[in-house]
């Protein structure tokens, strides 16, 4: 059993730019630009986006020449907490910035780079993710969407679900399956850059329990992907999409999501804050310490070049079981507060209404632990 | 990529981690009316080994590369000697002055200095983080042999996944406990920091200990309940510092309390917390 966690605490460089990163929020709210939310992938807000790009803060990693600010991996960790702690609106640029955009830069081609990073540091095109399908789930090497050589490029055809703002975002990196598995289900799978507003695809609404229409089923017939929308070699799909998962499971959106609502309790808890209420808060900053410091240490292995894969999913799996007991906790102590302000009230709201989604997305609870099984020598 | 600010001294890893088996092995070989003799040899060992030099300097620097791996390797041996106690006050009668099989949930006696509480809790997470480690790999190898059912209990899904659950506090336990430790080891115990971080450390290591040691034994079955077995001498380590952990910290109530305060005076939980996670650039 080998897990590596070293204390990593970030250099001054990056403290000092959680003090930019503070102000810009401020003047956000003082200037009544957005009002707080709860979680990474609900609020929605391309103006945001885009003013945050002007400030360097997305693809702040990437190289100069492809529209990035040459920052730190630890320096991105700081802009992300910080505007996740803020509850700011940033699902519109979050999957490109996570995730597409790294993905390109290490498998993209050169044209693809110069194309499509750019234009995703100024704000100007967002993301979306295309693996899950209807019967793709947890298992998605069952993926059937298929992309058959045409002239010139691909045919694409298939179905994708939970494809969070499909409706919004400009294009999505879609797993499809390029040729047989002759036998392991892991090959013949290929990544490509898929225009959502080409013809042949169409993006159809699901509104999700809160009400809220995020999720889309999105179907291609015979959709036409120009050859140079392949990311990678045809058939390494597969090798592709897992070298996505330290960077889409080991952030701080896998374990603030209910950070707005311990603030918010925190903000009303009165004069004379009871010991109970005291209790909850500290229990929440231990169990915060100890995610934080483990986030930490894989965005620093994750800048020298290594995938830990396996630590990526325990922090996950961890985080998300934290953020839910949170919210069970902080609706216990309403009681306590004096009284509830409509801030706590909203952030209970959307933090109980969206808890089922937090051990759904980016690996189930049950497939992490299978991993970390694995990674233990167990299977 | 940021150098990891404190690293345990590998060679002293290596030493400590053989010297203290072989210990731990002629001490359980002895019979238990001859066990109060065979602890004052044990610590006359340690002592002649030099493992008991690696005393942290009265502020708290320095020496830690050296003894958090003496400490771990003592609590992943399971020697009954107490390395943190001895480390962090000199007292050589007090580190060998308890009968390691039982157990009374006092939380054992508290030194008077306040640099050596603080060097003791220290230690005290170190031993946690270790015999939690080894709780778990102890598990691990045992349900890969053991077969119910004409299957090793490892192929039960279920298995597989309170296991994972263990491997995730472990992992928790010692990140924290690391953070701890590498604040003192640069800063020295009087940083202003470093009660925010014990007090956290503490609280995830008390909840993991009632996690792991869950997971452990009910993996195991009645086998893990037997004191011949080395479950028991892991589960009764981590009873005891655990209970004196925070009985250095003055419970563990608290510990959360005085974290809760913290969030309250700075008005925000996570302003608190990014401070105390803050190693000297600017605040924002």
């Amino acid at each position: 059993m080998r897990l590596r966690f070293p204390v990593c605490p970030l250099p001054p460089e990056a403290e000092r730019l959680r003090a930019e990163v503070r102000e810009f929020v401020a003047a956000e709210l003082a200037a009544g630009l957005w009002k707080p939310g709860g979680d990474f992938s609900s609020h929605y807000d391309a103006d945001f986006s885009r003013r945050l790009a002007a400030r360097g803060w997305i693809g702040m990693t990437w190289p100069r020449r492809y529209g990035g600010a040459e920052r730190s991996m630890l320096e991105r960790f700081v802009v992300t907490e910080e505007l996740l702690a803020a509850g700011a609106p940033v699902a519109a640029h979050w999957i490109a910035d996570r995730q597409s955009g790294p993905l390109l830069l290490r498998y993209g081609t050169e044209a693809q780079r110069a194309e499509f990073l750019p234009a995703i540091a100024r704000g100007e095109i967002f993301f979306s993710i295309g693996m899950s399908e209807p019967d793709a789930g947890s298992d998605l090497a069952a993926v059937r969407t298929r992309a058959a050589r045409v002239a010139g490029g691909w045919s694409l055809t298939g179905r994708k679900v939970w494809t969070t703002f499909a409706h919004r975002n400009h294009y999505a990196i879609v797993l499809a399956r390029t040729g047989d598995a002759q036998g392991d289900r892991h090959a013949g799978l290929s990544q490509f850059i898929v225009d959502l507003r080409a013809p042949g695809v169409e993006v159809r609404p699901i509104v999700n329990m809160a009400g809220a229409h995020e999720f889309n089923e999105v179907v291609f017939d015979r959709v036409f992907v120009p050859e140079s929308r392949l990311v990678g070699e045809p058939g390494a799909g597969w090798a592709q999409v897992t070298s996505e998962l330290a960077f889409e499971r080991s952030g701080p959106e896998r374990y603030l999501s209910s950070l707005r609502l311990a603030e918010a309790a925190l903000a009303c808890a009165g004069e004379r804050p009871s010991a109970r209420l005291r209790e909850a808060l500290g229990r929440m900053a231990a169990g915060l310490l100890a995610l934080r410091a483990m986030s930490l240490a894989i965005a620093a292995q994750l800048a020298a070049g290594e995938m830990p894969n396996l630590e990526a999913a325990l922090v996950k799996d961890l985080g998300n079981a934290f953020e839910r007991e949170a919210v069970a906790v902080f609706r216990a102590l309403a009681s306590e507060l004096s009284p509830p302000s409509a801030e706590f009230l909203a952030a209970l709201a959307e933090t109980t209404l969206y808890a089922p989604s937090w051990t759904l997305r980016g690996g189930t609870r049950e497939i992490l632990r299978g991993l970390i099984a694995r990674g233990l020598g167990l299977r | 990529m940021t150098a990891p600010v404190f690293a345990p001294d590998p060679l002293v890893a290596d030493a400590a981690e053989r010297a203290f088996a072989d210990l731990a092995r002629s001490y359980y070989a002895q019979s238990a009316a001859l066990r109060t003799e065979a602890r004052e040899a044990l610590l006359a060992a340690v002592e002649r080994l030099g493992f008991s030099d690696a005393l942290p300097a009265p502020d708290g620097r320095k020496s830690w590369a050296q003894a958090a791996p003496i400490l771990r390797a003592q609590a992943r041996a399971a020697a009954p000697i107490d390395m943190a106690w001895l480390l962090a006050t000199g007292d050589r009668q007090g580190a060998i002055a308890y009968d390691p099989e039982r157990y009374d949930a006092r939380g054992g006696p508290l030194p008077e200095r306040e640099e050596s509480r603080l060097a003791l809790a220290l230690g005290r997470l170190q031993q946690i983080g270790a015999a939690l480690e080894s709780a778990l790999e102890l598990t691990l190898g045992y349900v890969r042999d053991r077969r119910q059912f004409g299957r090793a209990l490892a192929q039960f899904q279920a298995i597989q996944h309170s296991l994972a659950l263990g491997a995730e506090d472990v992992a928790a336990t010692n990140a924290a406990a690391d953070w701890a430790l590498a604040c003192a080891a640069t800063e020295g115990l009087a940083s202003a920091r470093l009660p925010y971080l014990l007090d956290c450390a503490a609280l995830v290591a008390g909840r993991a200990i009632e996690r792991v040691r869950d997971v452990c034994h009910q993996a195991h079955g009645a086998i893990g309940f037997t004191r011949e077995y080395a479950l028991a001498r892991y589960s009764l380590d981590l009873l005891r510092w655990r209970d004196s952990l925070f009985a250095l910290r003055g419970g563990e109530l608290a510990c959360a309390e005085r974290l809760g305060d913290r969030a309250l005076v700075a008005k925000s939980l996570w302003r608190a917390l990014t401070a105390a996670m803050n190693s000297g650039g600017t605040e924002g």
